[in-house]
C-alpha cells in the first residue's frame, strides 16, 4: 500500500491497563477479526500469556481500516508487555511505529511503566496519542486523571480520548484519531532496502521467522538479502504479514510490518536490531539497532533428579532459540548436583523460563536464590564477573567489588511518600529526585543497587503501600560497594549453594536467618553438627544441631521378626537416599526446602 | 552360639478396653468369641503336622490372656505338653492383665503349669494411666503383683512404658521404685511408641497431645538403668532387665533368631529361616480351625544373607551381644566378611564394640541400635 495510507502504531500502558484488551477491540472493529474467532485478549497466544493473563512477547498485526473519509489504510499494531522485564520488548517496538496509543487505566491513574514508556515515545519522537481506559469502571476517575496526564504530557485535558476497551466505547473516535494524528511511515521507497528485524522467533521446521519493518525500500520474495550486522547472506524465501495469521504476500512496502523466513537455522544470525538489506543493492549503513537485552538477574536451575540432567540442558537449548536474553552456563554444586547458572532479564522472566522448563519439558526444577552480576577487582587491577557467589575470590585477594546499580522510579500516592523512601533508604537507595506528578501522584526517583530490588523489594512495596505504588527500573552501571560474601559451613564443610553475596551491614541477618533455617532442616545426627555463617574465615553466626540420643524400636511383638526387619529395611533405604556432606547426612530435600522458602523469610531477615 | 532352644507362643486377641497407644493384634467386645477361640486353639495346637519337638518355652501374649478363665488356658497348655511337649525347665509365661486377676486365678495357673507371669503395670502414676489409656488405678497393679506371688510364682515380670508426654522424670522413678519393691524378678520397660493407626496417634496428629520427646526417652532409659541396676537387676536386652538368672528364655529365643511356632490369631512362627504368620481376625482363625483348613495367612523365606543379616540384628539386642565365632559356625564366614567395612565404621563412630570374639551394642550405642542395626541387615 502507498505510503500515505499507511499507519504503525503500538499500544503501551502500564501492566494491566488493558493493552491487550483494547486490541482485541481493533481486531474486531477492523474485521481483521470476526466476532465469532474472537477471544479475551486475542494477541496473548503462549500458554503462559493466556494463564497469567499478561503479554510477554511484543505481537504485531496488520489490519485494514476503511476510514469514514471512504479512504482504505492499513494500520500496524503492536501489543507490547507492560511488565519490566519485558521493557526492551517495548523499545524495539517502538522501532517500528511511527505513534503510540498510551493507556492508562482510569481506575488507577498514571503508574511508574506508563511514565518510562512515555519516555521511550517521546525520546523516539514518535506521536503520543494518550487514551483513559476503563471508564466503564464504578472506580473510575476520568476527569482526575486526564488533568494529571495532560500535565504529563503538556496537552488538553478535552484531547485525552476516554474509552472502554471493555465495552468498545470510544474505541471508533480513537480508530479515526490513528489515521488522523499519527503521521505516514517517512521511508524512502526508491532508497536501498532497510529493514528492521524487531523481533526473531525460532520454528522448528521453518527455521528462523524474522520479524521487520521495511524502512526503506521494497523487500520481495526469493530476493537476496544480507543481515548487515551479523554479515549474513540468505534468500527471503517466503514473505509475509500476520492479519492476525500468517499470510504470506508478494513483497513489504517501505513503511510495512510483516515477516521473513530465509532458511536461517539460528536466531543469533537474524538479531532483534539487526538491518536486512539487499544483497545486490546494499544500503551503506545500517539502522541504528537496540542495546541487546542483558541479563540481569542469576541462579542456578538444578534438575530434583539428578539423572535429569541432560534432558535440562536439551530444555535451556531449545528455549534460548526463541528467548535471547535467556543465558545459562553448566556448574555443579556439592549441595544440589549438576545444574545451570543461568541469567534472566528479571525476576518474572526466571519465573517464566522455570515454568516453562518445568511444564513444557516435564522437568522438577530448584533454584537457588536469585543474585546479581559482580565485578571484582582484584589486587593489581585485574577484573572478574562474579555471577555465583562462590566464584568470589577470598576476601584477602580483593581490592573493590562493583554491582549493578538501577535508577528506580516508584509512581506512588503522595501519602505514601514517607513509606516508600524509608524502605528505599533500607534497601540502600540514594534519593536522586521527587516530583508531584499532581498533588496526589508522586514519582520518586533512587540510585540503588539491583541486588535490593531482586530481594522481595516489590513485595514489601506493595504490601507497604496497599498495592498503590508501582515500580520501575533501568540499569545505570556498576558502582563499588561493601559487598562481602557469607558462607554456610555445615560440621565446617561449606554448602555452596547458600553462599550469597551481600552487604556487609546485612551479613549477620542474612547468617543468622540461614543458620536457624538449616537448623530445622538437618536432622540430627550421631554427633552434634554446627552450623555456621561465616564471611572468609570469621564466623559470624551458629546453631547447633544437637546428637541424637534414641533411635531403637522398643519392643517385638508376639514374634512378629517381620515387621521389625521391614522397618529397619525402611530406614536403611532412607538413609541410602541421603546426601553426604562430610561426615553429614542430609535429607535431598532439606536443601530444596532451605532455598524453597527463601521468599517468605527473606522478607523478614531483610526488614 | 549356644542351642537357644523352641518355643511355642500362643496369641490371645482379647481386651477389655483398647489402651490408646495399642496397635496389637487384639479386639474389644468380642466376648462371645471367647470359648470358641479357646477351642479353636486347642484344635489348632494339636492338629499340628510340622516337625516339632520338647519346647523349652511357652508364651501365652496378647490382648489379655488372662481374661479367658484360667481353666481354657489349662487346656491350651495341656494339648501343647501333648502334642508337642515340654522340657523338664520349661519356662511356662502368661501375660496378665491386674484388673482381670487375683490370687485364686493365679493359683489356678500355676496349677495348670505356667511358671511365670507378666503383668501389664505400665506406670504406676494415675495421671499418666489415664493418659495411655489404661483403665486401673495403680494399687491394682501392686495389688496383681502381689497376688501372684503370694500364689507362688517365683518369676514375675512387670511390664512399664516410659517417656509418655504426660509423664514426668519423678513420675517414672515412681513407678520403678514401686515395681521393685514389689519383689519383681524381671522388668520389661518400652519406650512409648506413637504407632500409626492408634488413637494416641490421631491424638499427637492434631495436636492434643504432645508427641514423644527422644531426648527424654534416652534419659528416662538411663534413670531405668540407674534404679534397676542399684536394686540387683541387669539389662540384659535393650528394654528388658532381671534379677541374675532370670531372664525371660523365651524372649531370649526372640532376640537369637531362634525357631518357634505360633498359634492363634495373627501369631508368628519361624522354622528354619522360613517366618510365616496366622489370619488376623479370630472369627477368621475359629472358622478356618472349624474348617479344618489352614490358618496361615502369609509366609516368608529368608536367603542365607538375609537370615544371617536378621540374626545381627536381633542378636545385637541382647546385652552379650553376638558371639562372632559362634555366627559364622552358624550362617557361614561370607555374611561377616560382606560386612567388615560397615562394623568397622559402626565400632569407630562408637555405636558397636567389640571385646573377643563377642560384639555388642555400646552403652551408646543402645539407645541408638536402629542406626546400627539398620546398616547390617
Ligand atoms: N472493566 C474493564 N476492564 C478492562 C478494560 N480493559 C481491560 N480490562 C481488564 O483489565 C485486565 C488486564 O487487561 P489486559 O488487556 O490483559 O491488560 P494489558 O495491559 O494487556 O496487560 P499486560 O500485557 O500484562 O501488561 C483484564 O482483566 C481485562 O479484562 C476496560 O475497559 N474495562
Ligand atoms: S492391655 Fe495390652 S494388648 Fe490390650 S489393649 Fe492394652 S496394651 Fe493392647
Ligand atoms: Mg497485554
Amino acid at each position: 500500500m502507498d505510503q500515505a495510507h499507511q499507519r504503525a502504531i503500538a499500544v503501551i500502558a502500564h501492566i494491566d491497563h488493558g493493552k491487550s484488551t483494547l486490541s482485541d477491540r481493533l481486531l474486531q472493529l477492523t474485521g481483521t477479526v470476526s466476532d465469532r474467532d474472537m477471544r479475551e485478549q486475542f494477541l496473548d497466544r503462549m500458554d503462559l500469556e493466556r494463564e497469567r493473563g499478561i503479554t510477554i512477547k511484543a505481537a504485531a498485526v496488520r489490519m485494514r481500516y476503511a476510514a469514514p473519509d471512504g479512504a482504505e489504510y492499513q494500520i500496524n499494531l503492536i501489543d507490547t508487555p507492560g511488565h519490566v522485564d519485558f521493557g526492551y520488548e517495548v523499545s524495539r517496538s517502538l522501532a517500528a511505529c511511527d505513534g503510540v496509543l498510551l493507556l492508562v487505566d482510569a481506575a488507577q491513574g498514571i503508574e511508574a511503566q506508563t511514565l518510562t514508556n512515555l519516555y521511550l515515545a517521546v525520546d523516539a519522537g514518535l506521536e503520543i496519542i494518550p487514551v483513559l481506559n476503563k471508564i466503564d469502571l464504578p472506580a473510575a476517575q476520568p476527569e482526575r486523571y486526564a488533568q494529571e496526564l495532560a500535565s504529563l504530557i503538556g496537552c488538553d485535558p478535552a484531547d485525552i480520548f476516554r474509552i472502554s476497551a471493555k465495552t468498545g466505547e470510544g474505541v471508533d473516535e480513537l480508530l479515526e484519531a490513528i489515521v488522523s494524528k499519527v503521521p505516514p511511515p517517512k521511508g524512502d521507497p526508491d532508497a536501498p532496502l532497510r529493514a528492521l528485524v524487531f523481533d526473531s522467533v525460532y520454528d522448528a521446521y521453518r527455521g528462523v521467522i524474522a520479524y521487520v519493518r521495511v524502512v526503506d525500500g521494497r523487500l520481495q520474495r526469493r530476493q537476496a538479502i544480507r543481515l548487515m550486522v551479523a554479515d549474513f547472506a540468505a534468500d527471503a524465501d517466503e514473505i509475509g504479514i500476520m492479519a492476525p495469521d500468517a499470510q504470506v504476500v508478494e513483497s513489504l512496502e517501505t513503511g510495512e510490518v510483516g515477516y521473513v523466513i530465509a532458511g536461517i537455522k539460528e536466531v543469533a544470525l537474524a538479531k532483534v536490531g539487526d538491518t536486512i538489506t539487499s544483497a545486490d543493492r546494499p544500503a551503506g549503513k545500517p539502522l541504528p539497532g537496540y542495546r541487546e537485552p542483558k541479563p540481569m538477574v542469576f541462579a542456578g536451575i538444578y534438575p530434583i533428579e539428578g539423572d535429569d540432567f541432560p534432558e535440562l540442558r536439551d530444555a535451556l537449548d531449545k528455549l534460548k532459540l526463541n528467548d535471547a536474553a535467556l543465558v545459562f552456563e553448566p556448574e555443579s554444586s556439592t549441595a544440589l548436583g549438576f545444574g545451570f547458572r543461568c541469567g534472566f532479564l528479571g525476576l518474572l522472566h526466571m519465573e517464566i523460563v522455570r515454568e516453562r522448563l518445568e511444564r513444557e519439558f516435564d522437568l522438577e526444577l530448584i533454584a537457588t536464590a536469585p543474585s546479581v552480576g559482580y565485578e571484582i577487582e582484584l589486587m593489581g587491577a585485574q577484573k572478574q564477573i562474579v555471577r555465583n557467589p562462590t566464584d568470589m575470590p577470598d576476601p584477602s585477594k580483593i581490592e573493590a567489588v562493583y554491582e549493578p546499580y538501577v535508577s528506580v522510579m516508584v509512581v506512588t500516592p503522595s501519602e505514601f511518600v514517607g513509606t516508600v523512601m524509608q524502605l528505599c533508604q533500607e534497601r540502600r537507595g540514594e534519593l536522586k529526585e521527587m516530583h508531584y506528578l499532581s498533588t496526589e501522584r508522586v514519582e520518586i526517583r533512587y540510585h540503588m543497587p539491583l541486588g535490593e530490588i531482586i530481594f522481595d523489594f516489590f513485595d514489601q512495596l506493595k504490601s507497604r503501600t496497599k498495592g498503590y505504588a508501582s515500580l520501575d527500573y533501568e540499569p545505570v552501571g556498576m558502582y563499588p560497594s561493601n559487598l562481602v560474601r557469607v558462607d554456610l559451613l555445615l560440621n565446617q564443610q561449606p554448602v555452596d549453594a547458600f553462599s550469597t553475596i551481600v552487604h556487609r551491614d546485612k551479613a549477620y541477618d542474612y547468617g543468622k536467618t540461614m543458620t536457624e533455617r538449616l537448623r530445622k532442616l538437618i536432622p540430627r545426627q550421631m554427633f552434634d553438627v554446627p552450623i555456621q555463617a561465616a564471611i572468609g574465615s570469621r564466623v559470624i553466626a551458629r546453631e547447633t544441631v544437637k546428637a541424637k540420643r534414641k533411635d531403637v524400636l522398643a519392643k517385638c511383638y508376639g514374634g512378629d521378626i517381620t515387621r521389625k526387619r521391614k522397618l529397619l529395611e525402611q530406614q536403611k533405604k532412607g538413609k541410602k537416599k541421603m546426601k553426604q556432606i562430610g561426615a553429614v547426612e542430609v535429607p535431598q530435600g532439606a536443601f530444596i526446602d532451605a532455598l524453597r522458602v527463601d521468599a517468605d523469610l527473606d522478607a523478614g531477615a531483610k526488614s | 552360639m549356644a542351642d537357644p532352644g523352641f518355643g511355642i507362643y500362643v496369641h490371645i486377641p482379647f481386651c477389655k478396653h483398647r489402651c490408646h497407644y495399642c496397635d496389637f493384634n487384639t479386639y474389644e467386645g468380642q466376648d462371645d468369641l471367647h470359648a470358641s477361640y479357646a477351642d479353636a486353639l486347642v484344635k489348632e495346637v494339636r492338629r499340628w503336622d510340622g516337625p516339632t519337638r520338647s519346647a523349652t518355652s511357652v508364651f501365652f501374649g496378647g490382648g489379655t490372656p488372662t481374661l479367658l478363665p484360667s481353666h481354657q488356658l489349662g487346656l491350651v497348655l495341656q494339648a501343647v505338653r501333648d502334642r508337642h511337649g515340654l522340657s523338664e525347665d520349661a519356662e511356662v509365661t502368661a501375660e496378665a492383665n491386674p484388673e482381670t486377676v487375683d490370687e485364686a486365678y493365679f493359683t489356678a495357673l500355676l496349677e495348670a503349669g505356667f511358671n511365670r507371669v507378666s503383668v501389664g503395670v505400665q506406670s504406676l502414676v494415675p495421671k499418666v494411666l489415664v493418659g495411655l489409656g489404661r483403665t486401673h488405678p495403680p494399687e491394682v497393679a501392686l495389688r496383681a503383683l502381689d497376688a501372684a506371688h503370694r500364689a507362688g510364682f517365683d518369676d514375675v515380670n512387670a511390664d512399664l512404658i516410659y517417656g509418655s508426654p504426660w509423664e514426668e522424670d519423678e513420675d517414672w522413678v515412681r513407678s520403678l521404685e514401686g515395681v521393685i519393691d514389689s519383689g519383681v524378678a524381671h522388668v520389661s520397660a518400652y519406650a512409648l511408641t506413637v504407632e500409626e493407626g492408634t488413637p494416641l496417634a490421631t491424638l499427637v496428629r492434631s495436636g492434643r497431645t504432645p508427641g514423644v520427646d527422644p531426648d527424654i526417652q534416652a534419659r528416662r532409659h538411663d534413670i531405668a538403668s540407674q534404679l534397676l541396676g542399684a536394686a540387683g537387676f541387669a539389662r540384659y536386652e535393650i528394654s528388658n532387665w532381671s534379677r541374675p538368672g532370670r531372664a525371660s528364655r523365651h524372649n531370649v529365643l526372640y532376640w537369637s533368631a531362634g525357631e518357634y511356632l505360633g498359634f492363634g490369631a495373627g501369631a508368628h512362627a519361624h522354622v528354619e529361616g522360613e517366618r510365616w504368620w496366622s489370619t488376623r481376625l479370630p472369627r477368621d482363625f475359629i472358622a478356618a480351625v472349624q474348617a479344618d483348613s489352614s490358618t496361615t495367612a502369609g509366609s516368608e523365606r529368608l536367603d542365607d544373607d538375609a537370615r544371617a543379616g536378621e540374626a545381627l540384628m536381633l542378636g545385637l539386642r541382647l546385652r552379650t551381644g553376638v558371639d562372632l565365632d559362634g555366627f559364622s559356625k552358624r550362617f557361614g564366614a561370607s555374611p561377616l566378611s560382606k560386612r567388615t567395612g560397615t562394623l568397622d565404621r559402626l565400632r569407630e563412630v562408637g555405636l558397636l564394640e567389640l571385646s573377643g570374639s563377642r560384639l555388642r551394642l555400646s552403652d551408646r550405642g543402645t539407645l541408638l541400635a536402629n542406626e546400627a542395626l539398620c546398616e547390617l541387615l
